[in-house]
């Protein structure tokens, strides 16, 4: 073991990010022959491996960077390197122990399909983008890992791009991520400016540029450069900018319920615990470049995007649609961590939600899958993904349903779950944060409980309409399958999903399942100074009026739904709003969509009379001078030359008539010749 | 009188010969060729040269024409030709090409005599002091026949040869070939 | 009284209507013509010159050697033109263009 720890840990790092990129282009090369993805497990099995000791020889030792002169534009020099801290190899152990799992759980759900080729082709070019993402030293090359992250997801959403609904997903995440990345490439921008530099390591790093900024007059002055005060807070806008479209948060967060298209065991992985993340990870990476203003800014966006999203998702009857407004609420949660100054309760939040969310999407997948078979082998149309065909699975898939249920309960925060532990830090952050700032502040912190009970309740929604009650659509079924509709997963997709059940329990945390402050987690990343102080009330208090909260809220929810005494009207205006979530993206199809489009007919009207109408005149003013000029050159230039030639032809031609052999002809050429030189004689 | 009788012969000479040009029967053609030499001699009677006046009818009238009228009754073919198409017009311009050549000649020599008559040579001067000129009374004949035999004898002698050696070439021309 | 130019002028117009002759006529015969009208006009010249020279008679003695001379050259010219109308069975001179046998 000490031997292997010996290995350089920049060795390993760029194994694990090297793995995936071999396999994907290796099957890219061997194409459609390759069906298995046994090539993507072997490599990302590597990437696990490698990344854990990578983790383990840097986790709580001294950062680890190397630089290498990349090209030189001008004065400035870009490197490239790498940068092994706390957070990037937290990350690096992240990415692949959740797609371990996915991986191994792919070989069962996509089997069979036509175009599982690709399917792990893109599987492994994401898991390489994103791990590239994570370890790289310089902004300029994370810019670049950060698009084909992107452009990966974008692949993946629209896998079945036979289906309008997947092509039209990917369309919209691709376009939703574009401003994203133009607020990245600001940001970038401003940096540059300002540092000259794009490096992690010298403006971040210990003692780096941005410690050595300081506010003078207005002025942001770093040791290079001095501009505005103002680009300080833009230059923070545009890196959340990025994050708010890569980690959807609200108004940008339409693309993600929609890239639910693709398959499940994608959206567990990308859409749910690591490309989502990527949002938070930047804004960690950046964290010192924001100023109180970016910050507060942060804050609110991430509680509204919690807030909404966790209303939406009481709406949706899709139950993959629900796991991805969960998403985004609990994305929120890690924005306001973020916002308030604890970015290491955000990223704790990161990686407990991963683990639990890559699980209820597996959860998730196993039912859908079950149930398109059952659509198969009964021939009846449904849609396999909503939750009004379900109810009472509990009895056919009992193992899905109890991991599901941790699951669940990691998500709600339920004591004893890693979730507990990780959205408490970030409440209770939020808590002390506010009685530190006081007043209005407090509206963030109260959210924040609300959502997280409403988080309990609409996570208790899905399982109690899906695994409780009688399956709806028994009625409807053949004989033979009456007795037995649905089955439970194969072994290939409960083995990572009991894994990943066993990551959402507190022990693989902290030790004492209470208390944040011991998590291994938050004492390697943690922050030298808090800007607030601990509040021992805060901690007693919360998690009680939490827990309290959300087991009143599922004694509601199971009267609802389990017991069918649903007191509200399906189609009151709060249902309906939820269900069209809010009705944003109708709001944008008007506004931006319909927009563009009007502007589009305009510039084609405009093109069309205006442009062409010129370019016509133009083309009649040529042709009118050509035809012009043709007719000079055809009536007088060629007309003259022409007029010499047959001048010149008329005169040989009389001249040799002269010579036609006759005598008088002759005869009369002398005669005219001797008349001529008389006349030259006497007269000249 | 005597200018009237010139220009009555100069007239004669010019018109016939205009005429002669521009008829298409060479039968009547050469009738007039026949006027227009006694015309000719005519004028050389004006010019005090009544020996080579005689000569020109003795030898002209009486031996080329002759030829002429001979030749042109041998070469029946074409007088058949000429009187066929004599049925067309009377008058033929075969090739008026040749008119501007023959006017601007004319005009060139007017215009050379005009410019003469200015600088008569002095031999022509001095024969008009001494008064040298040979005048209507002179014995012209006899005075010839003295140069002849005299002061001219040696081209005398050679034209002699020469008139001898074109009959002889002539009627050898002419011979008909036996054994064609 | 009937001066040297008279003399001049009328004899210019005959040379060029015998000029015309030889150039215009499509008869050998005709041509012949034409070249006799143009040495009658010689002829004038000579006798109206020679009318100044007393001495030598060299006007009238000329004239009469180019009588002799154009007699010669009609006996001449008519013999090859009943040649040449042996052998082409015409005399028109544009239709004459070879002098060999046939």
């Amino acid at each position: 073991m000490d031997q292997i720890a010996h290995i350089s840990p920049i060795l390993t790092a760029l194994l694990t990010v090297s793995a995936p990129l071999l396999a994907f282009l290796y099957q890219v090369v061997r194409g459609k022959r390759d069906q298995s993805g046994i090539i993507s497990l072997i490599a990302i099995t590597i990437s696990f491996v490698c990344g854990g000791l990578t983790w383990l020889s840097i986790w709580n030792k001294p950062t680890i960077s190397i630089q290498l002169a990349w090209f030189t534009i001008g004065k400035s020099t870009f490197t490239v390197g790498l940068l092994l801290n706390n957070l990037s190899t937290l990350m690096l152990l992240l990415v692949p122990t959740v797609a371990l799992p996915v991986h191994i759980y792919s070989r069962a759900y996509m089997s069979g399909d036509r175009g599982v080729h690709r399917y792990w082709m893109y599987l492994s070019l994401f898991c390489f983008a994103m791990l590239g993402l994570v370890i790289m030293d310089s902004l300029l090359l994370m810019y670049i890992f950060w698009e084909l992250v992107g452009f990966a997801s974008y692949l993946l959403i629209g896998f079945w791009f036979t289906r309008a609904a997947a092509a039209q997903a990917n369309k919209k995440a691709f376009l939703v991520n574009r401003i994203g990345d133009l607020g990245f490439l600001i940001g970038l921008a401003i940096i540059f400016a300002q540092f000259k530099t794009l490096s992690l390591v010298d403006l971040f790093g210990e003692g780096g540029l941005i410690y050595q900024c300081v506010l003078i007059n207005g002025q942001w002055v770093s040791p290079v450069n001095s501009m505005d005060q103002i680009w300080l807070t833009l230059a923070g806008l545009a890196f959340f900018l990025a994050a708010m479209a890569k980690s959807a948060q609200f108004p940008l967060h339409v693309w993600l319920p929609d890239a639910m298209e693709g398959p499940t065991s994608v959206s567990s992985l990308i859409h749910a615990a690591t490309m989502v993340a990527a949002g938070v990870f930047l804004l960690a990476t950046v964290f010192p470049l924001f100023n109180d203003s970016a910050l507060l800014f942060i804050a609110i966006i991430g509680t509204i995007t919690a807030a909404s999203a966790a209303y939406f998702a009481l709406g949706q009857y899709d139950i993959k649609r629900i796991l991805a407004f969960s998403t985004i609420s609990q994305l929120g949660f890690m924005m306001v961590g973020i916002g308030i100054g604890t970015w290491d309760a955000a990223l704790f939040h990161l990686t407990t939600h991963a683990f639990f969310k890559c699980l209820l999407f597996l959860s998730a997948g196993a039912v859908i899958h079950e149930m398109v078979h059952l659509k198969e082998h009964s021939r009846l149309d449904f849609d396999p993904q909503d939750l009004r065909n379900m109810g009472g699975l509990k009895k056919y898939m009992p193992k899905t349903f109890i991991l599901m249920s941790l699951a669940s309960l990691a998500l709600a925060g339920f004591p004893l779950t890693s979730g507990y532990l990780s959205k408490d830090s970030i409440v209770i952050s939020s808590f002390e944060w506010a009685l530190s700032k006081g007043g209005l502040y407090f509206i963030i912190p109260i959210c924040l409980i609300m959502v997280s009970i409403l988080t309990a309740f609409y996570i208790g929604r899905l399982l109690f309409k899906a695994f409780f009650g009688e399956f709806r659509l028994l009625g409807q079924l053949q004989e033979g399958l009456q007795n037995h509709p649905l089955h439970e997963a194969p072994k290939t997709m409960l083995i990572p999903m009991f894994f990943l059940g066993l990551c959402c329990l507190f022990p693989v945390f902290s030790p004492n399942p209470l208390s944040y402050h011991d998590s291994w987690l938050m004492d390697g990343l943690l922050l030298d100074e808090y800007t607030f102080a601990p509040s021992h009330l805060a901690h007693l208090v919360i998690p009680l009026l939490l827990l309290s909260g959300s087991i009143i809220g599922w004694i509601i929810g199971w009267k609802w739904y389990v017991h069918h005494k649903y007191p509200l009207d399906p189609d009151s205006g709060i249902q309906k709003t939820a269900f069209h979530q809010g009705y944003i993206n109708e709001f944008y199809e008007r506004l931006f969509v319909n927009g563009t489009l009007k502007l589009a007919q305009f510039c084609y009207w405009f093109d069309r009379h205006v442009v062409d109408a010129l370019v016509a005149l133009v083309r009649f003013i040529v042709l009118t001078v050509s035809q012009w000029s043709v007719w000079i050159d055809k009536y007088i230039v060629d007309g003259f030359v022409n007029t010499v030639a047959s001048a010149a032809y008329w005169a040989g031609n009389q001249v040799r008539l002269v010579q036609n052999g006759k005598l008088q002809t002759a005869l009369y050429s002398v005669f005219l010749l001797v008349l001529l030189g008389l006349i030259y004689l006497i007269f000249f | 009188m005597e200018s009237i009788l010139f220009y009555a012969f100069a007239l004669l000479a010019i018109g016939s010969a205009l005429l002669l040009v521009n008829l298409k029967n060479i039968a009547r053609a050469l009738f007039l060729f026949f006027i227009v030499l006694f015309a000719m001699a005519g004028l050389y009677l004006f010019a005090l040269a009544d020996f080579v006046a005689i000569t020109q009818i003795m030898v002209y009238v009486g031996g080329v024409l002759i030829l002429m009228l001979f030749a042109f009754m041998l070469s029946n073919k074409e007088l058949l030709k000429d009187l066929q198409d004599s049925s067309g017009s009377f008058l033929s311009m075969p090739k008026w090409q040749a008119i501007p050549l023959a006017l601007g000649f004319l005009l060139l020599m007017i215009y050379g005599i005009m410019e003469w008559q200015q600088s008569i040579p002095t031999w022509i001067q001095l024969s008009f002091e001494n008064n040298t000129q040979i005048v209507a009374t002179d014995n012209n004949i006899q005075q010839i026949g003295l140069r002849f035999m005299t002061f001219y004898v040696l081209p005398f002698e050679v034209i002699s040869i020469f008139l001898m050696m074109a009959l002889i070439g002539a009627s050898h021309l002419s011979r008909k070939e036996r054994n064609r | 009284m009937i001066t040297l130019t008279h003399f001049l002028v009328v004899s210019a117009c005959i040379f060029c209507i015998g000029l015309y002759t030889v150039l215009s006529k499509k008869n050998a015969i005709m041509i012949l013509v034409g070249i006799e009208l143009m040495i009658n006009a010689a002829i004038l010249n000579f006798v109206a010159f020679g009318k100044y020279d007393k001495i030598s008679y060299g006007g009238q003695i000329f004239g009469l050697f180019a009588i002799v001379l154009a007699a010669a050259a009609v006996a001449v010219g008519l013999a090859i033109v009943l040649n040449v109308y042996r052998h082409y069975q015409t005399i028109n001179p544009d239709e004459i263009n070879e002098l060999k046998d046939k």
